[in-house]
């Protein structure tokens, strides 16, 4: 789920104690496989977000009823659903929607949780602990919760589950952003600025804000996996994009009822979501690493 | 010592109420209507006229007026009614809560010692895709979908193998499969921080002298990885709880549970807003208790600790 | 033991055997009903055993007018009786609580004789005094314990205990669908204490107190639902073969919400029987030697109803072109199988009343677009029609209860993107749903279906005070539903739902799909499954065969 816990991206204890990032343990100068499959996954699931007509001649809405329940072949890559619809076109189809649902649950996360960090890690004192105390608030609420709650409020579609979803991550984002301040507020380079008369939004533009930013994109790189995960499991729950919506999540969790007739339909989408998951995960712990 | 007690105590308190507050106005400014919700079924033919009139019923007398009574209600152990089922919230959680503790705390349980045993395993092996491979097991585990898992499972498990059943058997024989969905995607985080923690040990400039007076790998693993992976591990313990709870609403959904999780889910779908205040409410204060818990063993379990929290 | 085979020559002998041995063992436990059947291999039931029954879905309130939603009424159906019995098969009303009754001509005074020696499981006598406090119930409400009015039970007044057996029903007046409103699921008779309970309080399972073959066990709420046979029970439908106790020990009634799994649970054994199987399981269940069960629910098919109140449709050639451009058949050839027959009017071909309007009921593509080309919808630039600026963009919700709803509005979807409309599929979730479906404008289509095998049925869906499923503010309409449910005379009530059904067509008010029917699934030792008229299960007299 959109969890707090920030497993590879050296997150921060509860109780304020920094987890050391992962040693590298990898000799220089190796092709790192992995990493290169990883953005190979994510290169192609981009491209079918842009061109998917390259990809697929079927349409992912109106399928042939008369081809129904086909298993997978020559004819139709992933089979084809109740409905006669190309399956692997739909997956393609569908990665826009995913896709563009994980980023904004990311980009909400991101920007509110950063914002909240840089200003509690910046401004110290009375102004931190107040806003950490509304992180302790929301990190309190397990996010599957936050996110239901939330969707109630805001109603179903697919921008309101990524938003969400979004929400249930700021909290991760601003613990991690407010440590990597207070981190590089204490190197000598920033007390400098400061202590040459910088002022205070420059200092903070400058040099804390580039400088904190490393473990933070891996972060999102990592949370985008989760919301993909998470938006999946709110479709489950009756919760996701409107039909005939070829989401991610949707296909599924529908797919799910065919599991003993017809198995292609959940297990396909799913092996792609676990892919694409799998590949962001690989790319933020790279990316921890090289910056973190 | 006992004003960093005091003031941590102090802090999950506060945030505690916050939590309440903060999900008692957002549930208020739900735009659905539990009472319609139950009682449109037009097998009860009601007018909207009557509809009406029951509202006025369950309204309190003023918004400020029910947050206090809602508020000194839960202090003093009273959650109201459900809207839903008419019963009071207490009893609905004090029935629900008994089968998602079992399955939460053996589901954690499960968690460690997979976690412990990935760690472990890949720190022995000396094959580096071995080693690799192993590694990316936790990657793996959190990038499946966990009622996907699930349903997995049981198809796999009990339908076409037949060797535990989901419907009659005993507790044990209805835990194992739930248990394991929901161990696999928590063992994850904690594989990773070990991991972790033992390449640390190993980065150690003490290791190759001690092992180089011959000690066992195994004896510096178990002597020193222990000492220095409590710790991250105790604190992503404390952070997991939430996708427990989490985990459990999917999880219940799937194996037909009735717990905590399956409650949520049915309150949420009735917008059944005391029940959903109260279920918030219990998962924010476990979540805080344990975090505090971990809090108060970090200084006792870490002496170099005790000079920082004081 | 073995059973025995089914021509073994010994059979008779054996049956004698085994029965003077439960005779006897039966003496020995002290057991209550040691004359019970003999158990046997083939026809001869067998006593006792535990019915694992998987349900979809928990249940909610149960006071009994509330019951119709299945899973209650699963429950419901078991520990109560009631007055009449509605014959399954010939939809005949027969006796049950009440031996017989008497109907004044205009059909405003029923009075029913009561069957002497009726307990509830409390051990209150179920007499005309408990009858009348429950009808009083039905028909009037209860403001103070705020119980509403029951939906089968029309124009009532008041009730008039003559002797502790006898009660005469009055109404203001006529009433002719009283009687099978008699027989229904809703119509469960309580105890007295049960139903001077508030609602609240009769919402829940352990308070009801019925007279049914079954009593509660054991209750874990939105779980499991645990039910014991009641020793004494002898007071069956005389018109039923078995007498007596029921067949069956315990019921366990099990909720398991997923599909695949009730199915999976099912073909490996264990589980007895479930309700709701997918129409894409049945082959599955079939082939591993299961039986489906696809009983008809007798009532409006399952179908579109459309809103005259939203502004797009208002125009009844819109309506009729939306109709004419739904093709049923494709939609049961895809998602469905042979027990969902394609609908051939408002009503199921089962249902009373029932007039075949198949030659109305086509599907004709090219007729579509070209009503809806004279109505003034011209083709927009993204294939959907616009007039005055506005797009032919019709929302609906994923109707919950209703099989394969999303998978058939998503058809219906694809057939309507050839005449240029857009269908906007909401997903079903309660909370805007509540609100929005009772808007014209912002749910222009309602998916559904209701059963009940009376006449009074496409009332209940269409009258504007009670389910209102087209917003109707057709005047004609409640008219000819209203003269309906106050004809006293079945011939001429029947005509009377045949012109109804053609006006509705006419009116383009309903695209009927399919008759809905509900699907169960048992194993092959499951005897003697029976159902209500409205295919709800009655395990009474189920058993259990050797297997």
């Amino acid at each position: 789920m959109t969890g707090a816990s920030v497993p590879g991206a050296g997150g921060v204890g509860s109780g304020g104690v920094p987890v050391p990032a992962r040693v590298a343990r990898r000799p220089r100068g190796r092709v790192p496989v992995g990493l290169v499959v990883a953005w190979l996954v994510v290169g192609l699931v981009l491209l079918w977000a842009v061109v998917p007509g390259l990809f697929t001649a079927y349409d992912p809405i109106a399928g042939v009823p008369a081809e129904k329940l086909r298993p997978p072949g020559a004819g139709h890559l992933f089979g084809t659903d109740a409905v006669g619809r190309d399956v692997f076109a739909r997956v393609v189809h569908g990665s826009v929607h995913s896709l563009s649902g994980a980023l904004v649950a990311v980009g909400v996360g991101l920007l509110l949780g950063t914002l909240l960090g840089l200003l509690a890690g910046a401004a110290g004192g009375v102004a931190d602990a107040a806003v950490m105390r509304v992180v302790d608030v929301l990190l309190s609420v397990p996010g599957l919760l936050l996110a239901l709650t939330v969707i109630i409020l805001l109603g179903p579609g697919t921008v309101n589950v990524a938003i969400a979803v979004g929400i249930g991550s700021v909290a991760a984002f601003a613990r991690l952003a407010r440590a990597e301040v207070v981190r590089v507020r204490r190197t000598d380079y920033v007390e400098a600025a400061f202590g040459s008369g910088g002022r205070f939004g420059a200092v903070l533009w400058r040099h804390v804000l580039p400088n904190s930013l490393g473990p933070v994109v891996a972060l999102a790189a990592l949370q985008f996996g989760a919301a993909i995960l998470a938006i999946s499991t709110l479709g489950f729950l009756g919760y996701g994009a409107e039909p005939p919506t070829p989401e991610w999540g949707l296909l599924i969790a529908e797919g799910r009822n065919y599991l003993a007739t017809s198995w292609w339909l959940t297990t396909l989408p799913g092996a792609v979501v676990v892919a694409v998951v799998l590949a962001a995960g690989r790319i933020s712990r790279s990316i921890g690493r090289e910056r973190g | 010592m006992t004003r960093y007690l005091l003031s941590r105590a102090g802090q999950a308190a506060l945030v505690l109420w916050a939590a309440f507050t903060a999900s008692y106005v957002l549930l208020q400014l739900l735009p659905g209507d539990s009472i319609l919700i139950k009682f449109q079924n037009p097998e009860l033919g009601l007018s909207p006229q009557q509809i009406a009139e029951i509202r006025a019923y369950y309204a309190g007398a003023s918004p400020l007026a029910d947050y206090a009574h809602t508020l000194l209600g839960f202090l003093t152990g009273s959650f109201g009614y459900s809207i839903d089922t008419g019963t009071p919230v207490v009893e609905r959680l004090a029935e629900a809560l008994p089968e998602t503790a079992r399955l939460a705390s053996a589901a954690f349980l499960l968690a460690v010692v997979i976690a412990v045993v990935i760690a472990f395993a890949a720190s022995y092996s000396s094959a580096s895709w071995l080693r690799g491979a192993l590694l990316s097991v936790p990657s793996l585990f959190i990038s499946v979908p966990a009622f996907w898992l699930g349903i997995l499972l049981i198809q796999i498990f009990s339908f076409r193998l037949r060797l535990v059943p989901v419907i009659g058997g005993s507790e044990v024989q209805q835990l194992v499969l739930p248990v394991l969905t929901l161990a696999v995607p928590i063992s994850a985080p904690i594989a990773q921080v070990l991991a972790r923690a033992i390449d640390q040990v190993y980065a150690q400039p003490f290791v190759p002298v001690i092992a180089a007076k011959g000690a066992s790998r195994w004896w510096i693993l178990w002597r020193h990885v222990a000492r220095n992976a409590v710790l991250p591990t105790l604190t992503v313990a404390g952070l997991t709880l939430g996708e427990l709870i989490a985990g459990s609403v999917v999880t219940e959904t799937v194996f037909g549970r009735a717990g905590i999780g399956r409650l949520t889910e049915q309150a949420v779908n009735a917008q059944d807003t005391p029940v959903m205040l109260a279920v918030v409410v219990l998962a924010a204060a476990v979540f805080v208790l344990v975090n505090l818990l971990v809090d108060v063993l970090f200084p006792i379990l870490d002496p170099r600790l005790k000079g920082a929290a004081a | 033991m073995k059973g025995s085979t089914p021509m073994s020559p010994s059979r008779p002998l054996r049956t004698v055997v085994t029965l003077t041995l439960v005779g006897l063992l039966g003496a020995c436990g002290g057991a209550g009903g040691a004359a019970g059947p003999a158990p046997g291999g083939d026809g001869t039931p067998v006593q006792g055993g535990t019915l694992t029954y998987l349900e979809h879905q928990p249940p909610t309130c149960l006071y009994l007018p509330a019951a119709g939603f299945y899973p209650n009424g699963g429950i419901l159906n078991q520990i109560t009786d009631k007055l009449t019995w509605q014959n399954p098969e010939t939809l005949e009303i027969e006796p049950w609580i009440a031996t017989k009754w008497e109907i004044n001509e205009d059909a405003t005074e029923y009075t029913f004789h009561l069957r002497d020696g009726v307990t509830f499981s409390d051990g209150t006598k179920l007499d005309a005094d408990a009858v009348a406090a429950n009808f009083d119930v039905y028909g009037l409400g209860d403001d103070k314990l705020k119980l509403p009015v029951a939906e089968f039970v029309n124009n009532y007044e008041r009730s008039e205990v003559l002797d502790p057996l006898t009660l005469r029903f009055h109404f203001d007046k006529p009433s002719p669908g009283f009687l099978q409103g008699t027989s229904v699921i809703g119509a469960g008779l309580v105890s007295k204490k049960t139903i001077s309970l508030p609602y609240e309080q009769q919402c829940q399972l352990k308070n009801i107190v019925g007279s049914g073959p079954f009593t509660l066990k054991n209750q874990i709420v939105d779980k499991e639902v645990d039910l014991v046979a009641r020793k004494d029970y002898n007071w069956a439908p005389p018109s039923s073969k078995h007498q007596g106790r029921a067949y069956l020990d315990e019921i366990k009634i099990i909720v398991t919400p997923e599909d695949n799994v009730r199915v999976g649970a099912l073909t490996s054994g264990q589980a007895d029987m479930v309700r709701y199987v997918q129409a894409y399981d049945e082959q599955t269940v079939k082939d591993a030697g299961f039986t489906i069960y696809a009983e008809p629910t007798r009532g409006v098919n399952n179908g579109l109803y459309l809103r005259p109140g939203n502004s797009l449709i208002k125009d009844v050639n819109v309506r009729t072109a939306l109709r004419l451009g739904t093709n049923a058949k494709e939609i049961v050839d895809t998602l469905f199988t042979a027990s969902y027959p394609v609908a051939t009017s408002v009503l199921s071909h089962l249902a009373q009343g029932y007039v075949d309007l198949s030659k109305e009921l086509v599907y004709d593509p090219a007729k579509a677009n070209a009503l809806l080309d004279q109505a003034g919808w011209v083709n927009g630039a993204d294939g959907v029609r616009v007039k005055d600026g506005k797009r032919l963009q019709l929302g609906v919700f994923v109707s919950g209860p209703q099989p394969l709803s999303k998978q058939t509005l998503e058809l219906v979807a694809q057939q309507w993107t050839k005449l240029g409309v857009k269908l906007e599929i909401r997903p079903a979730d309660a909370g805007t749903q509540a609100v929005d479906i009772k808007d014209a404008e912002k749910t222009a289509i309602q998916h559904g279906m209701v059963g009940r095998a009376d006449q009074d049925v496409i009332k209940s869906h269409f009258h504007s005070k009670n389910r209102d499923v087209i917003l109707s503010d057709d005047k004609k309409l409640d008219r000819l539903l209203e003269e309906e449910s106050a004809e006293p005379d079945v011939s001429r009530r029947n005509a009377k739902v045949a012109e109804i059904q053609r006006y509705v067509i006419e009116q383009g008010y309903a695209i009927p799909l399919f008759e809905e029917p509900q699907v169960y699934g048992a194993a092959p030792y499951v005897r003697g499954v029976a159902f209500e008229a409205v295919a709800r299960p009655w395990f009474y007299s189920v058993w259990k065969a050797r297997q």
